[in-house]
């Protein structure tokens, strides 16, 4: 008898119901017991839908016409019901937010335990094992709508733990994690395969992943697989724009090519007339609480400047979103003032601050409701009353800025969550104010699409200043002049990246990881005026 | 995901008890306060909600923008029937009149008038009074109740376990489709957009409110076929299910329910000998003429 598989795929296709085209199709490979078997490629390539395809969620919550068969154990799971699969397979969903059930922690890890009826002792037992292989066994009795968005993730995946399952999905799992958390969750699944597990990861972050040893990789392209077997032979195959390889494998690759065209960052502050100093967002000893006995601000100095491109970077919880969220006055200091443009947020409304300061939040699922996408992005410009010509051509200017143009007539609640989140970024392009704030951009957006928007927005001819939280260290490396590294509700740095990031000891604190792009510009250190992406260290 | 209401543990006379009992006791406050239309037996029924209440150990801070809303709520409607003489009608069939106010203008030959009679002042202080008990004994609850016994409450009720986690998902509905809301305005508010200068006709302005009202209730739409599908993929529903917390009776949870079931018969045996009918002082029925 042929040995059995924990999962075999065969010949699968899937078309989604009022779609189209098929979003995954002739996808056939099988994993092996203590595998880790990673799934990458861009945004929209059905990375997604073939995890689906395995838990059993397509066809029988997300329906469509499915082909070809999945075999768990050697047994097609086609007649199988969702419980049934759901005792031999774990599935991890890309948004902790959307998975979590239990109002305590030590509840959501005993959900599925206490859906198999097991005795009460053993569910306890089971669920302090799985935050002790986590490490988050402190967290226990807390309340899980309190916790960060990096501790949500690993509450999530120590729910799915705790079931023991021999097959693991895990669908994105370092989205929302701090550079830190990211790896303490990779080195946890590393064990967890070592222990015989078979994992089957679907992650952008692939450099990352590398640094586990994935036994294999399987790469995707618009519905089909471009690429599977060992590491080694992707990094033959994928160019260096699509995926993010590790910064000596791209310098060796890129001294080939000619030189990226230097960046004109924004062009808006070199070029204004207006000689003033002023600085256009001060923050004056802000202080906040969400409630009146934990303040999560402690009293926040800073300045920001005309040409400043600000990363503000710092662990999951550390009051990142909090603090820019007092820019745009959606939140007002308890204790000291902000102003923007000279003007106290406790005297303006929030309209009157999108004038300025333009604000890209976190999800854009709390924001879009137009039903085709140009009349989505028009919304914010109408607002501020400008002319009907003029909102016509920042519309499409901000469409092309984030490589949308196609899809001007299409509704964006039926995008991606990739689509939907840069369409939340050209919602906020299009309103042109002078000062750009984003939380979290690159969030589920694939390498090459986001460090193409980037690049444009940097370029944009309007904005004085861009800030972006973020947890990718890179992204702050390329693209800002100025790091604030953000721990505990104060500012623990300010300055320029070659001297926030050059401090390892420093960034390990708050728990951000040097990356190879990093130590690549720390190697060539005496070469450099500043920090440059991979492909441009290779003509230093 | 849903969040929870504010639950904190406070020493108060609710938590004291188990919530199961607790809420067995509310559902008979409840059906007593609602045979009732007589304030002599209802202002002890206020006395009971007033007693729970100050014992619950909520601050005001916390409780004062819930609080208010159902003040203003109450007042208004006792009002309201006070003045159209409406609603009261079930109720009392005569009416007597204390004092007859007339407007010194007309509107296209009406002139508002006010009748105030006995019955309609007692018929508003009634009302007052028993829609204030309930409400107070409501609100209490969410700020009483910890939100991870909500399912095993609801299962010790003798819900089956498929309801009990209904109720439970439920009742955390509504905080988090309050912080959707929240974040939606946000989002909007920072595209400049603003709720206070909605103008033109009602359908105007419902259209207008669409950047609100889409995206809340397309969330809350995604969001339950999220929970249902986190369900299903931990193994849902698959045979009885075993519930981590256990809530245990004591002595004192079974005094509780005895009072909440004696107070409910007693309601019923009074109702059934013809008490506790809307009434009047009959020396007020006297003294004024009948209209």
């Amino acid at each position: 008898m042929a040995k059995q598989f924990p999962v075999v795929v065969d010949n699968l296709a899937f078309r989604y119901r009022d779609r189209e085209d098929l979003a995954i199709r002739e996808i056939s490979f099988n994993a092996n017991s203590g595998e880790l078997l990673l799934i990458a490629g861009a945004s929209g390539c059905g990375k997604t839908t073939l995890i689906r395809a395995i838990n059993g969620l397509v066809p029988r919550s997300y329906k469509g016409d499915l082909t070809g068969q999945i075999l768990l154990f050697g047994e097609d799971t086609r007649d199988w019901k969702l419980s049934r699969i759901s005792q031999n397979v774990a599935t991890v969903l890309q948004d902790p937010e959307r998975q979590i059930l239990g109002t305590k922690v030590i509840n959501e890890v005993a959900f599925g335990l206490e859906n198999f009826g097991l005795p009460r002792e053993e569910i306890l037992e089971r669920g302090d094992w799985a935050l002790e292989q986590l490490n988050i066994y402190h967290l226990r009795d807390r309340e899980t709508f309190n916790l960060s968005g990096g501790e949500k993730q690993k509450i999530a995946l120590a729910g799915v733990l705790a079931l023991n399952p021999s097959i693991l999905l895990l669908d994105e799992p370092l989205a929302s994690l701090d550079p830190a958390s990211a790896q303490e969750t990779l080195h946890a699944v590393r064990g967890l395969v070592d222990q015989g597990m078979t994992v089957l990861m679907v992650e952008h972050r692939v450099e990352d992943v590398l640094a586990i040893n994935p036994n294999r990789i399987l790469f995707m392209q618009e519905g089909e697989i471009r690429y599977l077997g060992s590491p080694e032979g992707l990094i033959e195959v994928v160019d260096y724009h699509e995926v993010k390889l590790p910064a000596e494998m791209v310098i060796s690759r890129a001294a080939a090519d000619p030189p990226p065209q230097p960046l004109q960052v924004l062009p808006g502050a070199a070029t204004s007339s207006t000689e003033d100093h002023d600085p256009l967002v001060s923050f004056e000893d802000v202080r906040f609480g969400y409630d009146k006995d934990t303040e999560v601000l402690h009293g926040i100095n800073l300045q920001i400047h005309r040409g400043d491109v600000i990363a503000v970077l710092g662990p999951n919880g550390a009051g990142k979103t909090t603090f820019v969220k007092h820019a745009i006055g959606l939140l007002k200091p308890k204790d000291g003032h902000v102003f923007v443009n000279g003007l106290s947020t406790h005297k303006a409304t929030v309209a009157q601050i999108a004038t300025t300061l333009g604000y890209v939040f976190q999800s854009p699922s709390h924001m879009l409701f137009a039903p085709t996408v140009y009349e989505e992005l028009a919304f914010g410009p109408k607002n501020l009353n400008h002319p009907p010509d003029q909102i016509k051509k920042e519309v499409h200017e901000a469409l092309d800025i984030v490589n949308l143009s196609d899809m001007e007539d299409d509704p964006p609640l039926a995008l991606s969550f990739g689509q939907q989140k840069r369409v939340s970024i050209a919602a906020i392009l299009a309103m042109r104010s002078r000062i750009l704030v984003m939380d979290e951009p690159n969030a589920g957006q694939d390498y090459e699409n986001y460090m193409n928007f980037m690049d444009s927005i940097l370029q944009m001819p309007g904005f004085e200043a861009i800030i972006f939280v973020t947890h990718d260290v890179d992204l702050a490396l390329i693209y800002a002049n100025r790091i604030i590294l953000v721990a505990d509700g104060v500012i623990r740095a300010d300055g320029p990246p070659q001297e926030i990031l050059a401090d390892f000891e420093l960034i390990t604190s708050c728990r951000l990881v040097p990356t190879s792009l990093l130590e690549a510009n720390i190697a060539r250190k005496s070469k450099l005026t500043s920090f440059l992406r991979a492909e441009a260290l290779a003509h230093v | 995901m849903l969040v929870s209401w504010r639950f904190k543990e406070r020493k108060s006379l609710i938590q004291w008890f188990d919530p199961r009992a607790w809420l067995i006791f509310y559902g008979c406050f409840l059906m007593t306060t609602l045979f009732f239309w007589d304030v002599r037996f209802l202002i002890p029924l206020m006395a009971i909600a007033l007693l729970v209440l100050l014992t619950s150990g909520v601050s005001w801070m916390e409780i004062r923008r819930v609080f208010l809303f159902i003040i203003g709520f109450v007042v208004f409607f006792a009002v309201l029937t006070f003045l159209t003489g409406r609603g009261g009608m079930e109720v009392y069939d005569q009416e007597h009149l204390i004092r007859r106010l007339a407007a010194q203008f007309t509107i296209l030959g009406w002139r508002p008038t006010l009748s105030i009679t006995v019955e309609r002042v007692f018929f508003a202080l009634s009302q007052f009074v028993r829609v204030f008990s309930i409400a107070v004994m409501t609100i209490l609850i969410p700020y009483s109740l910890n939100p991870a016994y909500y399912g095993v409450t609801f299962r010790g009720l003798g819900l089956p376990d498929k309801f009990a986690y209904a109720m439970d998902l439920t009742m955390r509905f509504i905080p988090t489709f309050g912080r959707d809301f929240q974040l939606t305005m946000d989002a909007q508010r920072a595209r400049g957009y603003e709720l206070d200068k909605l103008k033109g006709g009602l359908i105007q302005q419902v259209r207008k409110l669409g950047p609100i009202i889409v995206p809340v209730t397309i969330h809350a739409i995604i969001s339950s076929e999220d929970i249902i599908d986190a369900m299903d993929l931990r193994a849902f529903g698959i045979g009885p299910r075993t519930w981590l917390e256990e809530l245990h009776y004591q002595k004192k949870d079974h005094i509780l329910i005895g009072l909440g079931i004696a107070m409910l018969v007693a309601a019923v045996v009074v109702l059934f000998i013809g008490l506790g009918q809307f009434w009047v002082p009959s020396s007020l029925l006297e003294k004024f003429p009948s209209l």
